[in-house]
């Protein structure tokens, strides 16, 4: 796994805000509603396997969305 | 629709709670509920895939809102390994084969319980991130990482 290290300060202090603030607050603070094209367009999909499932989204989602392995 | 809620998270925790459903918040929806701060658009679950859970599942995505067609339900009973759902009040994915972790019993002995929310261990999310290697994760993987170390130094119980 992955080893400790320093965290940089203005992550602490994001981290430290976030955990004075009550897990509703939180949640009303993260979740935000954006239209995605293409992937939103749908009202259902599945996929048999992930690898089906990355390689739809690299052939057809735009790549500025970021859903394309590096 | 609107963006997903803290109440909506209580319904599935309370519905899925009732009907026994096994599932683990992943991603970084799971990420925010034990602190991280960020935002996402979804919440994403990940299901233990068995032909009684499948099928609890079934129950509590009908009975949250989520209308889905015959098909679809028996897509969801069998646990197909993605599923994406933008047929009910909010959006979700349904991860049966989370990148990066191989069991979902072995994901499941190491959830972390936030207010009876059960959510995959950080470094459960870090580890699907790291497989996924998708552009989006990898910038902020750096951040991830050091929340997963702010979050095991902080914890209680």
């Amino acid at each position: 796994m992955d080893t400790t290290g320093d965290i940089r300060p203005d992550w602490q202090a994001e981290f430290e805000a976030a955990a004075r603030r009550p897990l509703a607050q939180r949640l009303r603070y993260a979740f935000v509603r954006t239209h995605k094209p293409v992937l939103d367009d749908a009202r259902y999909r599945s996929f048999e396997s992930m690898e089906d499932y990355r390689c739809w989204c690299e052939e057809c989602l735009p790549d500025w969305l970021g859903y394309g392995r590096v | 629709m609107g963006a997903f809620e803290y109440r909506q998270a209580e319904e599935i925790r309370d519905v899925f709670a009732r009907l026994g459903v096994r599932y683990l918040f992943i991603g970084k929806s799971g990420a925010i509920i034990l602190g991280y701060p960020d935002t996402t658009q979804d919440a994403d679950l990940f299901p233990e895939r068995s032909p009684t859970n499948g099928r609890a599942l079934v129950l509590g995505l009908r009975e949250l809102g989520f209308e889905l067609t015959d098909n679809e339900a028996a897509e969801v009973e069998r646990g197909k390994d993605f599923i994406q759902l933008k047929n009910g009040p909010f959006d979700l994915d349904l991860i049966f084969a989370p990148d990066g972790i191989e069991r979902f019993a072995d994901a499941w002995n190491r959830r972390v319980m936030v207010e009876g929310f059960p959510v995959c261990h950080p470094d459960d999310i870090i580890a699907s991130k790291v497989a996924a290697n998708r552009a989006k994760d990898r910038e902020s993987l750096d951040r991830l990482r050091s929340f997963r170390d702010y979050w095991l130094r902080t914890r209680r119980g």
